[in-house]
């Protein structure tokens, strides 16, 4: 079991904000939505140690004890995995191939006297391509020789090749096609049912109502709604982001 | 055809057609001209080919990087000058390359540490650094640099020299070992790969725990240090010091990467490639001269073939395709 | 142009204007004598080339992705090289009616061959001017082998004061692009030429416009140049194109392109000159001042960051 769970205490988004204090436990899956720009982004990324927070602190606690989330170089030592949302510009490597891009945050992993062994990271990258069903006629060649949905794919495996005990993920479907995104849901599942905590930024309602037990409603910069159980629905969501009473 | 196309346009492509083209040039050579291919023309090919390729070896991967450095030529006329000054002064030689090198590594981690740490672009800071460290070196001698090689360098660059029975001097064979540690360094270690995923895109890069200042100070540290190894050989290679040995390599360097078939806007390229690429240049440079061509004409020929080639397999893509 | 669009044009050069003061204030207490009013005809002339090549080089950046023209200086130095031996020595032309039109013809044709061989064959434009930085190089010196003298009177008369002359008609002419939707173009593709692209800007259209533009004002820097040292000379052009960027940059051009204006690399060149005059009047060996050259380049470019850096954050709060 990965017991460890996040704390959030008492985080401003930005100055004069009310601030925030949640708890991520294990096995959960916690979504966040809101309309573009009303501070869910921000809210991740300060979770992954992408942005300071002008007040409050985060903190990831475990058997060893609590540690600080101040950098992403924190957040991934401690166990927080973070998957960015624009594929583009902050994920993919466009001139690497599939193998590479998988390996490309525990190149340590495979090497052997400082030296990697291109046997391990295929063995490596064939445990998650199952696991994800990567489609990747080739995986020496390049990632963009691969369709979106894949390419996410291969992002996630990057990600959840760093073992993390937690996984945020920012608009994880954005631009796969349906097929894939069950897949992806499928997964997501397993690795909650395994005991990984993860938090979803979703802009699209139906799948945070697909995937959640609990969803934070962003409103300027400040949870306006805390939503779970029978309470959650598309209609008490959306009444939440537009700031109207449901 | 389209298979054609796809194969050139790889990394593999570009390299062996760089290789091709070497090839190509020097049967050209070998029947336009009578003692072109005679071990001796062969064996000044190699060796200039080389040096060529070890100055720009840091050029490769500041390349690749994303990157560029117009501060090679400056640190290899410091190298050639402070090495023949200091063992002039009577200083063990080890001493004396162990000094230069370290002054080398700090000049290019220098040049990485203000490039990436300010976000300025490399032309301007490596241009500038270079200029301060010819200044220094000049006001060191005060301009007229003395001294020479110790006898084992001459021998080891020397045209003339041998390899047990390989008619070639040191040099030829080390580079083909450096080579293949460059080769292994780039394909096999974490760094490796970290160089061509920050070239690839620097914006995903800290993400994927890749930490971009300590790479490009690490790269630029790289790329001095080889350049001050070609100054020192160098320096065997003419025998005397002279601050300004390093100037053809300013833009040479560039020419045998892009030759060899890397894109200068990173990620892309490899150390075989700019071997061909030295390769071609020293065979361009070598074939005009020999068919009697000034060297004006031989600067203006070169320009014309690396455009040639590089329009041929290093075309970019179209912007509508990077959308 | 109208005051609000002068001032932003300045506001780009930004921590140049600070040097430039300076810089100015310092020649001017230490070096007198040069700096006294009736000698700055003079300084504007020596300082011409120098600013002439920096506001070339400056369009190509400013069409972003990797737009750079190192083929400036060889440029100036072939347009220096063909007035003098090849129309005024051998031809026996000396009209600035024939010279002027040629030298632009000449400048606005290499830029045109910059152009289409970063536009249409998409060599990355470092490679490309540097192909055409060997060529250049390469027939300046076998159409001129040795310097030779001397210039048509008219020419050299442009040495002096007369030198606003060329100045004015660079910036009357970039004043005049600037009013055209072109101008807009322009920034549009070299801040983000996706964006522009998706917005039906004719990218690769606006980038060869970008390189024949450098062309010309490379051959007015050439003229400039020609008008300075009264003769032809084959090494001395070639030395402008890296100092000429640099100079660029320094006036807030950036490199990545989209931002800045020939204004700023005009400042940036002045700024240049004013230093080597200050360094030269404190009557130092050459090396030092090249040292103190480089530094105060490297110094200033790190400076002119921290300040866009500090800026940016006092936007973002």
């Amino acid at each position: 079991m990965l017991d460890v769970a996040l704390h959030v205490r008492g985080v401003s988004l930005a100055a004069g904000k009310a601030p925030i204090t949640q708890t991520i436990a294990p096995g959960e899956i916690v979504g966040l939505a809101g309309l573009d720009g009303h501070g869910q982004e921000r809210f991740l990324q300060t979770l992954a140690g992408l942005h300071a927070p002008p007040a409050g602190e985060v903190v990831l606690s475990s058997a060893k004890g609590e540690q600080a989330i101040r950098t992403f170089r924190t957040a991934v030592a401690a166990g927080i995995a973070y998957l960015p949302r624009d594929r583009r510009a902050t994920g993919i490597f466009p001139t690497q191939s599939v193998l590479d891009n998988f390996a490309i945050a525990t190149p340590e992993r495979d090497s052997r006297f400082g030296l990697i062994s291109f046997a391990r990271r295929r063995a490596r990258y064939e445990r998650y391509r199952d696991k994800l069903s990567i489609v990747a006629q080739r995986p020496d060649a390049p990632i963009t020789t691969l369709s979106g949905g894949n390419q996410q794919k291969v992002l996630l495996a990057r990600a959840l090749a760093l073992e993390p005990k937690l996984l945020l993920l920012n608009d994880p479907t954005r631009g796969v096609d349906v097929a894939t995104r069950h897949v992806l849901y499928d997964v997501f599942r397993d690795l909650a049912a395994g005991g990984m905590g993860l938090v979803i930024l979703s802009t699209e309602i139906e799948e945070v109502l697909l995937l959640c037990q609990r969803v934070l409603v962003f409103r300027e910069y400040e949870v306006a709604a805390e939503l779970s159980g029978e309470a959650m629905s598309a209609d008490t969501v959306i009444a939440a982001m537009f700031g109207r009473a449901a | 055809m389209r298979a054609d196309r796809s194969w050139l346009s790889g990394t593999n492509g570009r390299v062996a057609g760089a290789f091709l083209v070497a090839l190509m040039l020097h049967l050209a050579g070998t029947l336009l001209i009578p003692g072109y291919s005679a071990p001796f023309a062969i064996r000044a090919i190699l060796v200039l080919a080389a040096l060529l390729a070890v100055a720009s070896i840091g050029q490769t991967l500041v390349v690749i990087l994303g990157g560029i450095d117009l501060s090679i030529p400056f640190v290899i006329g410091f190298a050639n000058v402070v090495a023949a000054q200091l063992y002039g002064q009577g200083w063990n030689f080890g001493l004396v390359c162990l000094l230069v090198a370290v002054l080398a590594l700090g000049i290019g981690a220098l040049n990485g540490l203000i490039s990436r740490g300010l976000n300025i672009h490399p032309l301007i800071v490596t241009l500038g650094i270079g200029m301060i460290v010819q200044g220094l070196v000049l006001l060191w001698t005060k301009g007229f640099p003395s001294g020479s090689a110790p006898q084992a360098v001459s021998s080891f660059v020397s045209i003339g020299g041998s390899v047990g029975p390989l008619p070639v001097p040191w040099l030829v064979p080390c580079l083909v070992v450096l080579t293949a540690m460059v080769v292994v360094v780039l394909a096999r270690t974490p760094y490796g790969r970290r160089l061509y995923a920050l070239g690839s895109n620097p914006g995903a890069a800290p993400l994927a725990l890749i930490d971009p200042v300590r790479m490009w100070v690490a790269t630029y540290a790289a790329s001095a240090f080889f350049a001050a190894v070609a100054g020192v050989l160098l320096l065997g290679f003419t025998g005397s010091a002279y601050g300004d040995v390093g100037q053809p390599y300013l833009f040479q360097t560039i020419a045998a990467v892009v030759v060899g078939g890397a894109a200068l806007v990173g990620g892309r390229g490899s150390y075989l490639g700019t071997v061909a690429g030295a390769l071609v240049l020293t065979e361009i440079n070598t074939l005009l001269i020999g068919l009697g061509f000034q060297p004006a004409a031989v600067q203006a020929a070169l320009g014309l073939i690396i455009v040639l080639l590089v329009s041929l397999y290093g075309r970019e893509r179209h912007v509508s395709t990077t959308i | 142009m109208s005051g609000g669009k002068f001032l932003s044009a300045l506001g780009s050069a930004g921590f140049a204007m600070i040097l430039l003061g300076v810089l100015l204030a310092a020649n001017l207490l230490l070096n007198p004598v040069r700096f006294q009013p009736a000698g700055w005809g003079t300084l504007m002339g020596l300082a011409a080339p120098l600013i002439g090549a920096a506001a070339a080089s400056t369009p190509v950046i400013l069409a972003g992705r990797g737009g750079i023209d190192i083929s400036v200086g060889p440029l100036m130095g072939f347009i220096n090289a063909v007035v003098i031996q090849v129309l005024f020595l051998n031809a026996g032309i000396a009209s600035p009616l024939v010279i002027v039109p040629a030298a632009l013809l000449l400048g606005a044709a290499v830029g045109a061959v910059n152009g289409f061989m970063a536009t249409v064959v998409r060599i990355q434009p470092i490679v490309a001017t540097l192909g055409t930085y060997l060529v250049l190089a390469g027939v300046t010196l076998t159409i001129l082998p040795a310097p030779i003298g001397p210039a048509p009177g008219w020419l050299k008369a442009m040495a002096g004061p007369i030198s606003i002359v060329p100045l004015a008609a660079i910036f009357l002419f970039w004043w005049a692009i600037r009013q055209t939707p072109y101008y807009d173009q322009l920034m549009a593709v070299g801040s983000d030429d996706r964006a522009a692209f998706t917005a039906g800007v004719p990218v690769g259209k606006v980038r060869f416009i970008a390189y024949v533009i450098t062309g010309i004002l490379a051959a007015v820097a050439g003229l400039m140049l020609t008008a300075l040292i009264g003769s032809a000379d084959p090494n001395i052009g070639a030395n402008y194109t890296l100092i000429a960027i640099a100079a660029a940059a320094l006036g807030g051009v950036s490199l990545a392109g989209g931002r800045g204006g020939l204004a700023g690399a005009a400042i940036g060149a002045i700024v240049i000159f004013l230093l080597q005059s200050l360094l030269t009047a404190f009557n130092v060996s050459t090396y030092v001042l090249q040292i103190a050259y480089g530094t105060i380049l490297v110094l200033a470019v790190m400076l002119t960051a921290v300040q866009d850096r500090l800026a940016a954050r006092r936007a973002v709060r």
